[in-house]
């Protein structure tokens, strides 16, 4: 029954979220604020991520791919299709669960108990529309570009530590991410971070936008909101991959 | 003008406010007092649309807030101008552009205009030369200030305010509250300050609505509440000494 709850209200928030704006011009400079303040911001962590992601996977692809008679050309082709299909949307979706949902959550419960919402509300200002929407467009707009870099930064970590390591050499690592590439699995990969972006600003913004209490409670719904986006990006991830690729 | 009829409101089992009735009358300051827990935030949220009231009718003008459309209550909404407990100024805007938020929400003002009616409104509250400081720069009073020269940004003809001088020394409180009070009386407004602060209601109660145990328990003005001959309202005001004093005639 609690989930019910959660859910409807979730909804309901939604539909508020989705009503018309009163002022195209104001949410526009919002949107570019959160695009600054949610998406570039975070490419900093998406590169370190994803290049010690790239590393490692490659080691680990070259460790389990020891028998001589598999060509060594399998490594950068298993390095760029796990970063495609599953790492690079569904690990940096999970980080920015935590770094972009708590930062949603927080900043929309701050400002829910200083009473700032209920002071949108009283000036006549759909403040879920005005607070969350700008978020959410710009969240599922900036999460491609994100797991596009991530992408190639996985790659390039690979590129770097698999020589390095002695694994692989170049010639057979960048052979490797040229053959027999699946430009469908690109796709599906975007579809994915379309959904994940949705997740991760919308799921916190509920837990911040119902916040009651203090700064304590705050903290909490903070922890709330990222565990539970977790969950519901790996149900997704499940879902879409069940739908998209068999 | 304000008039707030038969008003209940509960919360589940518990009974908040019951039967409710008073009138708020432009170009006063109406003071809504009563000790904690008994109702007057719930009042003032009902008043504002905030809560949705069990029954009753509240009337803005000719205008009943309960059986408002959500469009009609948006309109009404931009005739209301709110002062928070904790001035509620929005942390990212600087002072200059949470003054400006409801010009740049709802007015269609050239830039200049803008910064017009912003100077005026921050000259009105004496706030100078902060407009490029963040709320959080600046002092509990001056935030105060700034949370009313918002409030009056659009020229509202409400003016509802939440405690207004809670957390602030008194030569401040006196200050907010003879700002309220000439505000007041400058643009006609309708006033509602909810409080506990005695001395705002000596200084600028033009009228006072007591509220006990989530009912009306007594209303008169500033000159009558020392000799209200009502009991609970005289155990609220003589817990303190002073007023105790001033009502013997040992302090005038």
């Amino acid at each position: 029954m609690n989930i019910l709850y959660h859910v409807g209200r979730y909804f309901w928030m939604l539909g508020k979220v989705f009503s018309k704006p009163e002022r195209h011009k104001m949410y526009g400079r919002q949107l570019f604020h959160e695009i600054d303040a949610l998406g570039l911001n975070s490419i900093g962590i998406v590169v370190i991520i994803s290049l010690f992601i790239g590393g490692i996977l490659t080691i680990q692809l070259a460790y389990n791919l020891m028998n001589p008679l598999y060509p060594k050309t399998l490594i950068g082709l298993g390095t760029r299709d796990t970063l495609i299909l599953e790492f690079s949307s569904t690990i940096i979706g999970l980080i920015l669960a935590g770094k972009i949902g708590s930062n949603i959550t927080s900043e929309i419960g701050s400002m829910k108990v200083t009473e700032q919402i209920d002071s949108l509300d009283v000036m006549g200002v759909n403040s879920a529309s005005y607070l969350i929407l700008p978020k959410i467009v710009a969240v599922v707009f900036i999460m491609p570009f994100l797991v596009i870099l991530s992408i190639f930064f996985g790659l390039v970590g690979g590129l770097v530590v698999g020589p390095l390591a002695g694994v692989v050499t170049v010639p057979d690592y960048i052979d490797g991410i040229r053959y027999f590439f699946i430009p469908y699995y690109v796709t599906f990969t975007l579809v994915k971070s379309v959904f994940f972006g949705f997740l991760i600003a919308s799921v916190p913004a509920y837990y911040g936008y119902f916040v009651t209490g203090g700064a304590l409670e705050v903290g909490k719904a903070s922890t709330k909101a990222v565990v539970n986006t977790n969950i519901l990006i790996l149900l997704f991830d499940l879902i879409l991959t069940r739908l998209l690729l068999t | 003008m304000i008039k707030v009829s038969g008003l209940s409101k509960s919360f589940e089992e518990k009974t908040v406010l019951q039967n409710i009735s008073t009138t708020f009358e432009p170009g006063k300051t109406n003071l809504i007092i009563g000790r904690s827990g008994s109702g007057k935030t719930v009042l003032l949220k009902c008043i504002l649309g905030l809560f949705e009231p069990d029954s009753g009718k509240i009337m803005y003008d000719d205008r009943d807030l309960t059986t408002m459309r959500q469009k009609e209550r948006k309109m009404l909404r931009r005739e209301i101008g709110m002062v928070f407990q904790g001035g509620a100024l929005f942390d990212s805007l600087t002072v200059e552009e949470n003054v400006r938020f409801p010009l740049d929400m709802f007015t269609n003002f050239s830039g200049k205009e803008k910064l017009k009616r912003v100077n005026f409104c921050l000259d009105h509250v004496n706030i100078t030369n902060a407009n490029h400081m963040f709320p959080s720069e600046i002092s509990g009073g001056m935030k105060k200030r700034v949370a009313i020269a918002r409030a009056i940004a659009l020229n509202p003809k409400y003016l509802f305010c939440d405690e207004p001088n809670s957390g602030l020394d008194p030569e401040t409180s006196t200050l907010i509250d003879n700002l309220i009070h000439d505000l007041t009386k400058e643009f006609n407004m309708t006033t509602i300050i909810n409080t506990h602060d005695m001395n705002s209601v000596i200084e600028i109660g033009d009228s006072v609505l007591f509220i006990h145990k989530g009912e009306k328990c007594w209303e008169g003005t500033k000159k009558e509440i020392l000799n209200s001959g009502n009991q609970v309202l005289e155990d609220f005001i003589f817990a303190n000494k002073l007023y105790a004093q001033m009502k013997k005639g040992q302090i005038h």
